[in-house]
């Protein structure tokens, strides 16, 4: 044994001895989540459903070690006021990267490429305030880092897409659930389109496929969908608040496609009605029946 | 005195440019700066605007300040404020002029331009904002000087941050997120004309080095009608006993207002530099309030007065018998910004100074040339391929000098139809092409979508059906903001473009009942 290898295990032994109930507790904590698909926490707060929601599937400690690099990914793509229903809520966004520090993150960046204006998006939202008091780094996207990538998926073959995504540690996914013309909802994986470069209105010609063909290369850690408020009409930016319903639920997967699937649910539909769940499901990015998932569902 | 009023030129010049870099969204539906307060404070749009449009916005009233400092100190604002004038300064300082260089003597054109420009405001023309210096600057930096400046800073940074040199790109890119923050716009603006607009601002600095501040003294009309006001001026230069015609003041004279020639003093042209006491040998030259007034009196010359004020009112027919003006209605591409008042009565106001272009959030806005004739030169124009009205924003309303875009509350402005989208089947994916394609409705911001889906069975080519979303406008919902043009996947010709038909603003480009 050398020198390091014998600091080394010293320094592991002494966290042992110093923490070993708590220690005891996260592995208690990972074999129950473990078998946990799916969160479903509802509550009228949503900072406090979002704690607890990643609480109940073992704790952001479980995803996110000491030192990473987090990007958290909300929808803030258009100019709406969070009440409308077409962001995510800045609440859950808020919380997500709090968490995301207190489990030792060294940086946590936060940003979309919107559809709207983005200075207007990102104040509008009310995302990049809430973000940045949570102490994350909220940047406007930097075309320069827009870089090809190989995806040779059903419909895209390559795509320009935002690097730091493949430069982070780990990415949580914050999407809203929300009514879209084309999809017919969007939640997790359309969110991903918020890191496609170039001129991405051309992927509706063949969406589903599309959707799924990003997900073959985007790897979430963790999918948090803010089901707080959605919108349920003239999606995907709405503006009307009679098409908001407000649910007060966030849920919380690290498979997205079983967060998608569970979402239709939200608005009375299956996953099976999403032709992108379907497709993800078929390729075995993920899984479609809920029946097959354990759900877990807290009330605070 | 010449260090005190170099220290008022470059606090105004900076102040005018700090609140220029605020002209720019950050967020808010608010700038949360005072950005037009420089054209707030100009006398002459706010007479050629009562003249042409018998009305005016109620900042404007800030340019009696002017009116009133100028009866009070003289010409002060053009030697100690104007930001171009400063520029003017600046410039001419770059060349070494030699001692008792003869100078034109031209200084009467800007009487005339003025003259020229009341007796057209007079008829309701309204052409101030061409040549007026703070409409004329402003334009000039928004959208000519400042895109220029930034795709150069730009382009440097991309190139180090491309190359990839180890060690360089961490401090290049540090100076380029400070610069970002501090100067840069938020995104690379991109201008119609810009290189027209540029050439005519470079040519007028460049006239420094043909005779210092030579737009001040022989072609601005603000400089004319303060030169009025300033001859009645309580501030009074005079020369004592003690003089001995040595000539310097007019070599160091900015305003080229004969110091030297006792008989042939031109106080009008006097921008009270200062020069003159500073560098006065024999302390001779002074300045003083309630003197006697030593200078001549001004001669336009009756013919020339006469002539300028009838090109004046001809400039009006002339401008305006165009076969636009038989149909009332100029090009249908002619998509004015949401608040504008009907046609006629926006180029009573709109002085061109380019304000509401630099604050379009998505540079749609973008000047004029011959659409809406040569009165409307430069006039904003909203071009929805390069960028659209973005819905909740109401910002070039609120930056607007004259009133010739209504400032609007956002519930007001979100109903304001700017036009109509109309769909080309011919070209539309889903109607063309049996190809899926939704952007157009995706983006639509209205809370109920003006654009709906018709759902349509259609045969491919091999005669098998399928299901195709096909895009409708609404007549009633349609606002016009063009996002569906600037996002149509169609490149080209889009396939949903905007006209002005059912623009909220006329009575009569309706398509509806």
């Amino acid at each position: 044994m050398d020198r390091r290898e014998f600091l080394k295990l010293a320094a592991i032994s002494g966290i042992g001895f110093s923490t070993a109930g708590s220690f005891d507790k996260l592995i208690k904590s990972v074999e129950a989540s473990e078998k946990i698909d799916l969160v479903v926490a509802h509550g009228a707060s949503p900072s406090k459903i979002t704690d607890a929601a990643i609480d109940a599937i073992g704790g952001m400690k479980r995803f996110v070690s000491r030192g990473d690099i987090v990007i958290v990914k909300p929808n803030m793509a258009f100019d709406r006021l969070p009440e409308q229903a077409a962001n995510t809520n800045p609440e859950v966004v808020a919380t997500v990267v709090k968490l995301c520090y207190e489990a030792g993150a060294k940086k946590v960046k936060v940003f979309d490429r919107t559809v709207n204006d983005p200075r207007r998006c990102y104040v509008q939202s009310g995302i990049a305030d809430a973000a940045r008091a949570s102490g994350a780094e909220v940047n406007h996207i930097d075309e320069r880092k827009f870089k090809d990538i190989r995806i040779n998926g059903q419909a895209i073959k390559t795509w320009p897409l935002y690097t730091e995504i493949f430069e982070a540690d780990k990415i949580i996914n914050i999407p809203i659930a929300k009514h879209h013309g084309l999809a017919k909802l969007t939640m997790a994986m359309k969110n991903w389109m918020g890191i496609m470069g170039g001129t991405r209105r051309t992927i509706h010609q063949k969406l589903d496929e599309s959707l799924v063909d990003l997900a073959l290369v985007i790897k979430p850690t963790l999918t948090v969908l803010d089901a707080v408020r959605i919108l349920t009409a003239n999606g995907p930016q709405g503006g009307d608040i009679d098409d908001v319903k407000r649910l007060d639920t966030v849920i919380v997967g690290i498979d997205q496609v079983a967060v998608d699937s569970f979402g239709a649910t939200l608005f009375g539909m299956k996953g099976s009605d999403l032709g992108y769940v379907k497709v993800a499901d078929k390729l075995g990015l993920g899984t479609m029946d809920i029946s097959k998932l354990k759900i877990k569902r807290i009330s605070i | 005195m010449q260090n005190l009023r170099r220290i008022s030129q470059g606090i105004f010049l900076l102040l005018f440019l700090f609140l220029f870099l605020q002209t720019e969204s950050k967020g808010r539906d608010e700038l949360g700066y005072p950005v037009k307060i420089f054209l707030d404070f100009d006398p002459l749009i706010f007479i050629t605007t009562i003249l042409s449009a018998h009305a005016v916005a109620k900042a404007f009233y800030l340019s009696i300040v002017v009116v009133i400092v100028t009866i009070i100190f003289g010409r002060v604002f053009c030697g100690w404020v104007c930001p171009l004038g400063t520029l003017n300064n600046i410039t001419g300082s770059l060349k070494k002029w030699r001692f008792n260089m003869a100078s034109r003597n031209w200084h009467r054109v800007k009487y005339y331009i003025l003259i020229f420009l009341l007796a057209s405001s007079l008829f309701t023309l309204q052409l101030v904002g061409i040549i007026d210096p703070i409409s004329l600057l402003i334009r000039s930096l928004s959208l000519s000087i400042y895109p220029l400046f930034n795709y150069s800073i730009r382009s440097i940074f991309d190139t180090i941050y491309s190359l990839d040199f180890r060690g360089v790109v961490g401090i290049s890119e540090s100076i380029y997120s400070i610069l970002k923050k501090g100067i840069l716009s938020f995104q690379q603006p991109f201008y119609n004309q810009s290189i027209f607009i540029g050439v005519i601002f470079f040519l007028i600095l460049g006239l420094n080095l043909v005779e210092r501040r030579f737009w001040c003294r022989y072609l601005c009309p603000l400089g004319a009608f303060l030169g009025i006001l300033s001859r009645y001026s309580f501030l009074k230069r005079s020369v004592s006993e003690g003089c001995d015609s040595c000539g310097i003041c007019a070599s160091v004279c900015q305003g080229n207002a004969a110091p030297d020639k006792k008989e042939d003093w031109k106080d009008a042209e006097c921008l009270y530099c200062w020069n003159c006491d500073d560098v006065c040998p024999q302390n001779a030259v002074s300045f003083g309030f309630f003197r006697k007034r030593t200078a001549t009196a001004m001669d336009l010359g009756k013919r020339r007065v006469i002539v300028s004020m009838l090109s004046g009112m001809f400039a009006v027919p002339l401008l305006r018998a165009t076969p636009l003006s038989k149909s009332g209605f100029s090009n249908p591409g002619l998509i004015r910004p949401p608040g504008s008042l009907e046609e006629r009565e926006f180029l009573k106001r709109c002085v061109k100074c380019g304000e509401c272009m630099k604050v379009c959030i998505t540079n749609g806005l973008q000047p004029t040339f011959l659409e809406a004739g040569l009165e409307g030169i430069w006039s904003p124009v909203l071009i929805s391929r390069i960028g659209y009205c973005e819905y909740r924003c109401t910002l070039c309303g609120q930056v607007c000098p004259t009133g010739a875009i209504k400032r609007l509350e956002l519930k007001e402005k979100v109903k304001i139809k700017i036009g109509l989208a109309m769909i080309d089947k011919g070209r539309c994916l889903p109607y063309a092409h049996a190809t899926p394609c939704i952007v157009c409705e995706e983006v639509c911001p209205t809370p109920k979508k003006a654009i709906w889906f018709e759902n349509v069975k259609v045969k491919d080519r091999h005669g098998k059906g399928i299901i195709m979303k096909q895009p409708r406008v609404d007549l009633e919902l349609c606002i016009g903001c063009g996002i569906c043009e600037t996002r149509c996947p169609v490149l080209g010709q889009p396939a949903i473009y905007i006209t002005n038909i059912g623009e909220s603003r006329s009575k009569e480009n309706q398509l509806l009942l």
